[in-house]
């Protein structure tokens, strides 16, 4: 009965290019595979897991290398729903190492709570394979299921710390806006699916013309998408869950949610945007202009009136999130569209290394002092010289001081926006210009604190590091500085700014 | 006919829909709910999408209300929310001002475009066969053949869902205090 | 075709779902306004779809439906969460951290 049904259907299967989505494949198998493990070890073993979690990224960054290596062409599959590029590689590779860092991180604090380390990894590893998987999603059903893929299990590591009130509550308002976001975001996809017909991006963008029939229904489809996608960054005025949460979510958690979950969010963001809209650029350059600006100099002056390190991070990772927009806000098409792709792209890798390596040293600081005030940090330079320094190194490259990272990424951005020329243009990059400069107000007074202030307590204890720290502090510091001593290793992609053209295959 | 159809669905999704968000009780806001769900699968057969009316009726107004309305129980029937007592001052007449403003703005937007959408864009692919299992088929040829990665993915993320509520949810068995 | 009338439809259907979540205070009834909007939006990718004749539309809609069901499952779970340290789930009352 079923193969004579069968045989009525005219069926070709797919073909599949394996070695293009074996990163995807691994980590799936990855998630699996720990969950497995992790049924069958004893308590005493769960650190097992963890190990696996980075064997399995470890493992999953081997097919992104030979697939950068392979072949110079894009391999595109579906009919383009899906495409291997050197965007998509460097994002993947970027996600897959920024995750590892994460596992390092995670390992001693997770750990030191006394319960679900399986769940743990099972969860982070699902929401890093949510990302690698957006950085190839060319239309529009695989970036919505990428990014429910790399939410849904963030919400629940936020809310981990289940005994504790405040992990709660930044789980559920994590939860409850992110959702209400993907929702609006959705309501955007279905009205751009409708005027185009077609859910693949570069269908899309031979659809959206300027000259054509340009409506008022293209205007609010891509308003409601990029609204959606400003929640996921956290741009104000749709960052209000981004303090709560950052605060309340165990500190690992909250290393990956600023850094990875919202690099994916710049990338569906830069995707939807350059392969899918790109011609309705006086749509959302002025948006996205007024959201840049806002972001910046919101974030930036509540971080100066925070006490609380992590919650002073978090206004400083909204306020970056401001200067990675600014180059897209002005540089979306035209000549500036190749700089401000790399601009983005370059900024996203270094404020992965820099944010990763600060809150590292959070960690392993607040292992002697067991606080989150800023004022906890008193005379650590006296008693452990080299997460003061590191600390310092991270806090300069934040603030954008050369010749760490973060100098070479906000130069990238400017040169991106100045590259424009136009009014907007230099009103946007003054506008960054003095939030680089008030920035230096809070970043400095935690510098003061480690290098001239006494410790609280007298406090001088020297503080253990455990191995996995060290790790995750070596790899996040050797990658500030070198990308600030070589910038010509990040420069080189301006490849990418041939990826323009070359996007929407 | 058609405009019969539409009309009748159309009232039940409204007022389930205003249902949902005025009734003060949970739990008749759950049934309100159902009526939504079940105009939105009318709805979706008279779009000739059978599948997804399916799909429709089975997972949300079944499983989805069904779990909404055990929670409800289990935190309680007698918690109704007092609408008439109202903390944030604000956030309601906002609430208000959004939701009309949100409204004009997309009826605007899609009576200016009328002719976008009615149009069609020319990709016409010809899909209505007379075949009653064509819905279905073509379905199944859209997910497993362009959209197989997303689908395969889809399935992880319901495991993971599933692994992540239970530790959730799951009393503490190392008797620590959590009641 | 009645495509314009639908999308009217899934446009008051969508603000009704905004207006409660934003002006509801109980977790499990922002959740359901949250449902509405995603019925909005099936709704209209399927008057599209079928306007279009493409079964995109069909299938986008199906993924729409899968993972609303993930995402209610987890939400719930959270609200039985914040319910078991808190005894409430209204949310004004989610407010330990502020600044």
């Amino acid at each position: 009965m079923l193969a004579s049904i069968l045989a009525q259907v005219p069926w070709q299967a797919p073909s599949i290019d394996y070695h293009a989505i074996a990163p995807e494949i691994v980590l799936a198998a990855g998630i699996v595979l720990i969950i497995l493990v992790d049924l069958f070890v004893g308590e005493s073993k769960k650190w097992v897991t963890a190990s696996l979690t980075g064997f399995v990224l470890l493992g999953a960054l081997i097919p992104v290398l030979t697939l950068a290596v392979s072949d110079p062409d894009a391999r595109s599959l579906f009919d383009g729903r899906y495409v291997i590029d050197e965007y998509a590689l460097t994002l993947k590779a970027l996600f897959l190492i920024a995750g590892y860092v994460v596992v390092l991180l995670s390992q001693n604090h997770v750990e030191e709570g006394d319960y679900y380390q399986g769940e743990y990894y099972t969860l982070l590893l699902t929401s890093l394979t949510g990302m690698v998987m957006m950085a190839s999603s060319r239309d529009l059903v695989s970036i919505f299921v990428a990014l429910e893929f790399l939410s849904i299990p963030a919400y629940m590591l936020a809310a981990w710390r289940k005994r504790d009130r405040k992990s709660n509550e930044a789980g559920v308002k994590y939860y409850l806006l992110g959702v209400f976001a993907s929702a609006v975001m959705l309501y955007g996809m279905s009205l751009l699916y409708g005027v185009t017909g077609s859910t693949l991006l570069s269908e899309i963008g031979r659809q959206i013309t300027v000259d054509g029939d340009f409506g008022g229904v293209h205007a609010l489809a891509i308003v409601f998408v990029v609204v959606g996608f400003a929640f996921k960054v956290s741009a104000v005025p749709f960052h209000t869950w981004a303090p709560d949460t950052y605060e309340g979510a165990p500190t690992p958690v909250t290393a990956f949610l600023s850094v990875a979950s919202k690099a994916a969010g710049f990338v569906a963001l830069v995707t939807i945007l350059y392969v899918g809209v790109p011609q309705a650029k006086d749509v959302w350059q002025p948006f996205l202009w007024v959201l840049a600006a806002l972001t910046m100099t919101v974030g930036n002056l509540l971080a100066l009136r925070q006490s609380n390190i992590v919650r002073m991070l978090a206004y400083s990772s909204i306020s970056q999130g401001g200067f990675i927009l600014m180059p897209l806000a002005v540089a979306g098409t035209g000549d500036a569209a190749g700089p401000a792709l790399q601009a983005v792209v370059v900024y996203l890798l270094v404020y992965a290394a820099m944010n990763l390596g600060m809150f590292a040293v959070v960690i392993a600081a607040a292992r002697t002092t067991r606080s989150g005030e800023i004022s906890s940090f008193g005379g650590l330079f006296s008693y452990a010289p080299g997460l003061g320094v590191l600390m310092t190194i991270f806090l300069a490259s934040l603030a954008g001081i050369p010749p760490l990272g973060g100098w070479i990424a906000k130069f990238a951005a400017f040169r991106a926006v100045l590259e424009a020329g136009n009014g907007w243009a230099y009103g946007i990059a003054v506008i960054g210009a003095v939030n680089s400069v008030i920035a230096f107000g809070y970043y400095g007074n935690v510098m003061r604190e480690v290098w001239m202030k006494p410790a609280p307590n007298g406090e001088t204890r020297a503080v253990a590091t455990p191995t996995s720290l060290v790790a995750a502090l070596t790899i996040t510091g050797a990658a500030t500085l070198l990308l600030g001593v070589l910038p010509g290793t990040v420069l080189r992609f301006g490849d990418l700014a041939d990826l323009v053209g070359a996007f929407g295959r | 006919m058609e405009l019969v159809v539409f009309v009748i669905a159309a009232a039940m999704v409204i007022v389930g829909a205003l249902g949902v968000i005025l009734r003060p009780n949970p739990v008749h806001a759950a049934l309100s709910l159902v009526l939504t769900l079940f105009g939105v699968a009318v709805h979706f057969v008279a779009l000739e999408a059978h599948f997804l009316a399916a799909v429709q009726v089975i997972v949300y107004a079944g499983a989805i209300v069904v779990l909404f309305l055990f929670v409800i129980m289990l935190l309680g029937v007698d918690r109704t929310e007092d609408i008439s007592i109202e903390p944030f001052k604000v956030q309601r007449p906002m609430a208000l001002v959004v939701g009309v403003g949100v409204i004009g703005l997309v009826t605007a937007a899609v009576s200016s475009s009328r002719d976008a959408i009615g149009r069609g864009n020319g990709l016409e692919i010809p899909t209505v066969t007379g075949d009653n299992d064509s819905n279905v088929r073509q379905i199944a040829r859209s997910v497993f053949g362009d959209y197989v990665v997303a689908f395969e993915l889809t399935s992880v993320l319901l495991v993971v869902a599933v692994v992540g509520t239970v530790m959730l949810t799951r009393r503490i068995k190392t008797g620590k205090g959590e009641s | 075709m009645l495509t314009v009338q639908f999308l009217l439809l899934g446009a008051v259907l969508f603000c009704i779902g905004v207006y409660g979540v934003l002006a509801r205070k109980n977790a499990v009834m922002v959740l359901m306004s949250i449902e509405l909007i995603l019925n909005s939006v099936n709704l209209n990718l399927l008057a599209f779809s079928s306007r279009l004749g493409s079964i995109d539309g069909n299938t986008f809609a199906l993924y729409v439906i899968a993972v609303a069901a993930a995402e209610v499952g987890v939400g719930l779970a959270m609200v039985l969460l914040i319910y078991r340290n808190r005894r409430t789930i209204a949310l004004d009352e989610l407010s330990d951290m502020k600044g």
